[in-house]
């Protein structure tokens, strides 16, 4: 097994004007080379969770620890160094060349002086390639369609030279190309280069086929953990999301799908 | 390197074309002789005494505002934020008025008092944009600067129309912004305290990219976001009030300058801020130039020739960056 | 505005009209004056109703006058109109020069009836004046009014006049306007022989700002002082005031 690089043990959190608690003793685990998945309604914990692990705010019982320490003790560049975090959204305010944004991704490296070396212009080289935007790189950020706006925020994560990724609904605004670019090139960086990625989404069914465990938040709470096959049942998903599903199949993986109104589940799917 | 020779050589143009024109008619061979330390003691005295000084003050004032504006657009996230937004113009303007209503004598007692009320300004925007948990949250800070410009500028209105002293109303134009009270006592003092926050300022540009990004992704990229507002803004601040207590209130720099920089060379600071400084100071120089020499004897404010050229640029930049 | 006769309780809003209807023998018939108007010592008795410009219509009405005398300035409009709208005459008077006394006289003195003494106070000033004109080349004089901005008094004010007829010459005189915001480099390319302070101070405290050492007079302390409110406004008075001026400027010669 890959290294520990999240771990929450019993963790519990509520927001400090809140009546409930946003997240109720969550354990789980992500390892070096392997996709997480987190999926559940709005409301259910998912970026909350995220953040907890990132550091953002500290449980308020159990434990929360980043690559062994605390997520919350972690100096804000260390931790840099070690998770690069790709959000839904960002709005660029001020022109930025790609190459300049990315670049910005090596700032948790850069010394005092804050001068690029080689090394430094290698690794966002290196980024751009795998991200497939290097032919982008003196392009404005502001003239980039919203898919390679997104690779090019994924090229500077990972010319953080990070040990994980943590993608918060990332995806959930790309079209169906974009959002599987996105999805195979980290998937292929987990396989290839061990990274261990968290990924965040509405998808299920796109979580099912990519993640190797998927952790299922109903109300703070995690409803289920482990291998989609295990995860993804009638029962999970209609308790958690509140609506009748089918399921069936895609190569091994289970896929399901919302019924509508006065359909039921033993029909044919022919 | 190739890139500053552009801006250096204007940089250099202005300021020879600042030290040639003026009232006193002076041709550029007796400039020189000036200069050199020749030519008759009036036009020594003219060039060395009253047009150098100006000339420098005049660039290093320009080159403050725009790296006072480039930052703060930085930190508020917002490409129409300017230096005087931050209230501290109406705090300059009540110390003024103040002094001269009080009737506080002596030749330093504006510049002085401007800079007091800036800096009570500077704090008091300060302290009302410290929500609750010690953050420094950027939406409050625009506002919080105009509700207390606002405030002092009623204030100085109030001051004037009570004032018994009838010279409260030059107060005005001084605030109107001038380089004629320039002088190498006023020029060290301004050059010595602006190196403070000018490096400090030039020291946090790897910050000031991340925070340019929004506070959650700066946060993720290793800024330390709290701390980097904090200190960015008092020390943009610091530096405007100075720039203000020294040569009034002369607009545009700060707000047209980063961002006719930022359309050629992108918004890393490590280049924004030297580059901002260059063109602003040129263009402070250039604008002062214009001030003194258009009408002579006869003298505009700065303010109103930086607004006359900051206009049609900023209109042809925007529509530039529009295509 | 037309009266049917003459006016008998005015309020006066500069403090060259109050003193010019002092000087007509209409003094008795000011009701209310600004807070600046102080001569003649009789005006201490008279209501004040606070700035001339722009000024407070309410305490205006208040004191119940038949002619409100303005300065003539655009910022009186408003309360032109307004007193026009309440049916009180109103008169509005250009005084910045010494040649625009003669024209106010004889107005003011057509609105109190008191048109003989106007024209007697415009010929004694036209001779007093002839009396102490000086003629020759004097010494160029500089009138600063404020340091920071520079503004000083141009040839379209009375200041300038007086300076003219007292023999010297104002240095910025060429300038057709009341006065004018210029540079220090300015003033010491114009290089006058003397500073002229019209507060009474023996030497202007801008004086010490290390950039004014420029100037030749300031270095050299080369500075005549006059003070009164003769030089403030344009008055009768003027013939007294150009006497005063000449002697403060040869004084300091000797």
């Amino acid at each position: 097994m890959g290294e520990l690089i999240f771990e929450a043990r019993a963790a519990r959190f509520r927001y400090p004007t809140a009546a409930v608690d946003a997240l109720r003793d969550i354990t789980l685990e992500v390892r070096l080379g392997e996709l997480v998945a987190l999926v559940g309604p709005n409301g259910s914990g998912k970026t909350t969770l995220a953040r907890l692990l990132l550091g953002v705010v500290e449980p308020d019982s159990g434990e929360v620890l980043a690559a062994g320490r605390p997520a919350a003790r972690w100096d804000r560049r260390g931790l840099a160094r070690l998770v690069g975090v790709v959000a839904q959204r960002e709005e660029p305010v001020f022109p930025l060349k790609v190459h300049q944004a990315v670049l910005l991704g090596r700032y948790p490296h850069l010394g005092p002086l804050g001068t690029p070396s080689r090394d430094d212009r290698a690794a966002v080289e290196s980024a751009m390639q795998r991200c497939d935007v290097a032919h982008l790189r003196d392009r404005w950020v502001g003239t980039l369609s919203g898919g390679e706006w997104q690779r090019v925020r994924v090229a500077r994560a990972l010319a953080q030279a990070p040990r994980a990724l943590v993608l918060d609904e990332a995806t959930a605004s790309l079209d169906v190309r974009h959002e599987m670019e996105v999805l195979e090139l980290v998937a292929a960086l987990v396989r290839d280069e061990g990274l261990a990625a968290l990924v965040v989404t509405h998808h299920v069914n796109l979580a099912a086929r990519f993640a190797d465990r998927i952790v299922v938040m109903d109300r703070g709470a995690a409803r289920a953990q482990g291998a989609p096959a295990e995860v993804i049942t009638r029962e999970v998903l209609e308790r958690v999301f509140g609506w009748p599903v089918a399921l069936s199949q895609w190569r091994d993986v289970p896929q399901f799908v919302p019924l509508r109104k006065g359909e039921t589940e033993d029909e044919d799917h022919s | 390197m190739r890139r500053w020779l552009p801006l250096a050589a204007a940089a250099l143009a202005a300021l020879a074309l600042g030290l040639a024109v003026g009232p006193a008619g002076l041709t550029p061979a007796q400039v020189g002789s000036a200069l050199a330390g020749g030519g008759d003691s009036a036009a020594q005295a003219i060039v060395r005494e009253l047009r150098l000084p100006r000339v420098l003050l005049a660039f290093l004032v320009g080159g403050s505002l725009a790296v006072t504006g480039a930052t703060l657009q930085a930190v508020v996230r917002n490409p129409l934020a300017d230096p005087y937004l931050l209230g501290l113009s109406g705090g300059a303007g009540l110390g003024a008025v103040g002094a001269i209503a009080l009737g506080i004598g002596g030749a330093w007692s504006v510049p002085v008092a401007a800079m007091v009320g800036a800096l009570l300004a500077i704090a008091l925007v300060y302290r009302v944009a410290l929500v609750a948990g010690g953050q420094l949250d950027a939406r409050v800070l625009l506002l919080a600067g105009v509700v207390v410009g606002a405030f002092a500028a009623s204030l100085m209105g109030a001051v004037m129309a009570l004032s018994p002293a009838p010279e409260v109303r030059n107060a005005l134009l001084w605030l109107l912004g001038s380089f004629d009270g320039a002088s190498w006592r006023a020029l060290s003092v301004f050059g010595v305290y602006a190196l403070v926050p000018l490096t400090l300022l030039y020291s946090m540009a790897r910050p000031l990219d991340l925070l340019a990004l929004g506070e959650e992704p700066a946060r993720f990229l290793g800024a330390d976001v709290e701390r980097t507002k904090r200190i960015l803004y008092l020390g943009a601040s610091a530096l405007t009030a100075a720039a203000v207590s020294v040569s009034g209130i002369i607009g545009f720099v700060g707000l047209v300058i980063p961002h006719a920089i930022r359309i050629v060379w992108g918004h890393l600071h490590r280049e924004l801020l030297p580059g901002a400084f260059l063109l602003g100071g040129t263009l402070m120089v250039v604008a002062d130039a214009v001030a003194r020499t258009a009408f002579a004897p006869l003298e505009l404010p700065v303010g109103v020739v930086t607004a006359l050229i900051g206009v049609p640029v900023f209109v042809w930049l925007v529509r530039r960056w529009a295509s | 505005m037309a009266l049917e006769a003459p006016a008998r309780r005015i309020v006066s809003l500069s403090p060259a009209t109050t003193e010019l209807l002092f000087a007509l023998g209409a003094g008795d018939r000011v009701v209310g004056r600004t807070r600046w108007c102080a001569d003649p010592a009789a005006v201490r008795d008279v209501a004040s109703v606070g700035d001339g410009l722009d000024p407070n219509v309410e305490i205006i009405v208040s004191l119940r006058p038949d002619l409100v005398v303005f300065y003539h300035s655009a910022m009186n409009d408003a309360a032109i109109a307004r007193l026009g709208e309440l049916g009180i005459a109103t008169a509005s008077v250009k005084l910045d020069r010494l040649t625009d006394l003669a024209r106010a006289a004889r107005l003011l003195g057509a609105l109190t009836g008191r048109g003989a003494a106007a024209d007697s106070l415009v010929r004694e000033l036209d001779a007093g004046l002839q009396e102490v004109a000086a003629v020759g080349a004097g010494p160029s004089v500089l009138i600063l009014v404020w340091d920071n901005p520079p503004i000083v008094i141009g040839g379209a004010s009375f200041l300038s006049e007086i300076v003219t007829l007292a023999g010297a010459r104002n240095a910025f005189g060429d300038l057709d306007r009341p006065s004018a915001t210029v540079s220090i480099e300015a003033v010491a390319a114009r290089d006058p022989d003397v500073v002229l302070a019209t507060d009474g101070k023996s030497e202007p405290a801008w004086a010490r700002r290390p950039e004014w050492r420029v100037v030749g007079a300031v270095a050299a302390g080369r500075y005549a002082t006059v003070s009164g409110t003769e030089f403030s406004y344009p008055s009768f008075r003027a013939p007294a005031a150009v006497a005063r001026l000449r002697a403060a400027l040869e004084g300091r010669q000797r």
